[in-house]
């Protein structure tokens, strides 16, 4: 019960929630809607599991909303010049990967903060795509909207693909040497090393695989609309990072659960279709969701001064 | 090494936000050559010369340039930078057009580089964006809030018949723009069409992934909801694909400020009825030819209205009205491509 308890407070948070909307909003519970919500969040669901690898890991991405970006335009164009679409998914989460591998070689290899690094990334890709696309959408043949599937198996298959990732990575961190590696070493770096790990290396790795993750985050969205915002993508290191901060893992690496990350994105996620559908006023959104984020970080804090006495 | 990154990423911030001045003073040249008898050259500076909307507005530019018989020169930066802008007025100094016509980036930061150019006997006129009303003499005003704002509202009400529950999307709650805009509608609301309600407004951030999510949630939560107005270009596209992805084609309107080429694939499949912007090339064809009369001396600072070849213009203080916005639907949308 106390092991867990971070991630149930989170539930029960999600349940108070959902319960209010089934009392005051029952036009909430419908299943087009809810099944369109699930699909728009299941692209920020791969990224949040990729970013808890990373914060697990002690370290943080922030460049994660540009990455996306790129895949996300680097797959239209390929897909509008006929790329089949398994080809396209591929080349989009390898150019994730090699955004990835860009990050982790500064950070692992030249041991440069990640905050700075990612920092300078996100900044250098959003601004060179501006350049490049000058704003405009990049327009996307049909047959690779729903991946050629009818609209609802589409959405199905996409929000299947999110969740059952989630599933295999989090059995894969209790069960898998590697998922373990990623533990040990965001707990303590030379303490793994003794151990025989090699902290660095697993760094690298990880952060190849947060941008592997990123681009098939944006492979999943590309397949939901016939057209690709370049601005795709803006903000989304705030929502990953928010939903695994809320979802127990703690910033200073080494605990945490990808099913309280997946708790945490769903309570996030829940907050401005409820408001809407509450008809309470937009300017109140963000203000919910920076206090649902500073609540997570002051319990964390309580108990860390807690557990340390 | 870690210096090194500290210095790339300022160099990096600064260039986002950079304003360089390049005021030098008496710098040398042979200033404005007489216009007398020789071709007037009309220089047009637009915010970023990539962009289909630019380049929409030089193909009337330079149909005007050519009905007048005046050289047009067409040069700005690559991707939107203001310093760049202020090193082309500086070039188009030293070469002595007639006009500079400029869409500025930066009201301030360009206003030192017009004021020098009118130093120098350059007629400077803006378009599009303003500069600082003394560094040039009129401004082609290509909309003013209340013309988009009252448009929308009237369209709106054309397609409703004046009945119904309308959701407005913006791209923030506090862009200063969009607040004017949305007044503009919300007054015109009100006096002409109590008919229409407005019922939700919900800011998309100016991103087309969180304007579907935003209108996804709107059409679950407003079930009688007749339509999605939409006031920042990328939500116009984003709410379609919601209206769509809901099967709610015909039952709920679409309509907002935006780009044809953006939406065509969405009016053509008649989700979206009308997209409203001024017509680019109509704005280039105006400029060029208002800067035409600046230099001939037909059109001077006080004048009431322009006549040109596309009509008479009302001219309010030191704006030459473009008129109101122009409507985009199935029928036309196939002849613009910006």
């Amino acid at each position: 019960m106390t092991r867990h308890f971070r991630e149930l407070s989170v539930a029960g948070a999600l349940i108070l929630v959902l319960a209010a909307l089934a009392i005051f909003a029952p036009g909430f519970y419908q299943p087009q809607p809810l099944l369109s919500l699930a699909t728009r969040e299941a692209p920020t669901l791969v990224v949040a599991c990729g970013m808890a690898l990373v914060i697990i890991c002690r370290q943080i991405d922030i460049s994660v909303g540009s990455q996306f970006a790129v895949c996300s335009v680097s797959a239209g164009l390929l897909a509008a010049q006929n790329t089949p679409t398994a080809l396209v998914g591929l080349a989009a989460i390898g150019i994730g990967a090699l955004l990835g591998a860009i990050n982790g070689t500064l950070i692992a290899g030249l041991r440069l903060p990640s905050i700075v690094v990612t920092l300078a990334t996100m900044v250098t890709w959003r601004e060179a795509l501006r350049l490049q696309r000058q704003g405009a959408f990049v327009n996307l043949p049909d047959r690779l909207q729903w991946l050629g599937l009818s609209q609802s198996s589409g959405q199905w298959v996409l929000v299947a693909a999110a969740v059952a990732l989630l599933a295999a990575l989090g059995l894969a961190m209790r069960h898998v040497a590697a998922g373990r590696f990623v533990y040990a070493v965001g707990t303590d770096a030379e303490a793994a090393r003794l151990a025989g790990m090699r902290p660095q290396l697993v760094t690298f790795l990880t952060f190849v695989f947060m941008g592997a993750l990123t681009g098939l985050a944006a492979m999943m969205n590309v397949a939901q609309s016939p057209q690709v915002d370049p601005k795709s993508g803006t903000g989304l290191e705030l929502k990953a990072i928010a939903a695994v901060v809320v979802g127990g893992v703690a910033i200073s690496g080494g605990r945490g659960t990808l099913w309280g990350v997946f708790v945490g994105l769903l309570l996030l996620a829940c907050v401005s279709p409820a408001l809407t559908h509450l008809h309470v006023e937009a300017y109140w959104e963000k203000a919910i969701q920076g206090a649902i984020i500073l609540l997570a970080v002051v319990a964390d804090g309580v108990r860390t001064r807690k557990t340390d006495r | 090494m870690k210096k090194l990154f500290c210095f790339a990423l300022t160099v990096l911030l600064l260039g986002g936000c950079g304003k360089s001045t390049l005021d030098r003073g008496s710098a040398s040249g042979p200033g404005a050559a007489g216009t007398g008898g020789k071709v007037i050259t009309v220089a047009l500076l637009p915010k970023s010369k990539g962009n289909a909307y630019f380049i929409s507005c030089k193909a009337g530019a330079e149909k005007a340039a050519k009905a007048l018989g005046v050289d047009l020169l067409f040069d700005g930066p690559t991707d939107t930078d203001p310093a760049k802008q202020n090193e082309i007025v500086e070039n188009w100094i030293t070469l002595g057009v007639d006009v500079i016509a400029a869409a500025c980036d930066n009201k301030e930061g360009i206003s030192t580089a017009l004021r020098k150019a009118q130093g120098k006997g350059i007629k400077v006129i803006t378009y599009d964006a303003d500069a600082m009303p003394d560094a040039r003499t009129f401004f082609v005003n290509q909309a003013t809030p209340e013309g988009i704002g009252y448009g929308l509202a009237d369209e709106a009400a054309r397609l409703l018949n004046g009945q119904g529950e309308v959701a407005i999307i913006l791209a923030t709650l506090t862009a200063a723009n969009q607040q004017e805009w949305r007044k503009h509608i919300e007054t015109r609301v009100a006096e002409k069409y109590p008919g229409l309600k407005i019922v939700a407004v919900r800011p998309c951030d100016d991103l087309k992934d969180k304007a579907q999510a935003e209108a996804t949630a709107l059409l679950g939560a407003y079930p009688n909801l007749k339509m999605i107005m939409n006031i920042c270009s990328p939500a116009v596209p984003g709410a379609a694909e919601a209206v769509k992805q809901a099967g709610k084609v015909g039952k709920v309107k679409v309509i907002g400020l935006g780009l044809p080429s953006e939406n065509r694939r969405y009016v053509k499949e008649g989700v979206t009825d009308s997209v409203m912007l001024w017509k680019t090339e109509d704005l280039g064809y105006l400029t060029v030819e208002a800067a035409v009369a600046l230099v001939k001396g037909t059109l001077k600072p006080g004048d009431k209205s322009f006549k040109g070849a596309l009509g008479e213009f009302e001219i309010k203080g030191d704006n030459i009205l473009l008129g109101k916005p122009f409507v985009f639907n199935k029928d036309n949308i196939d002849q613009f491509n910006f």
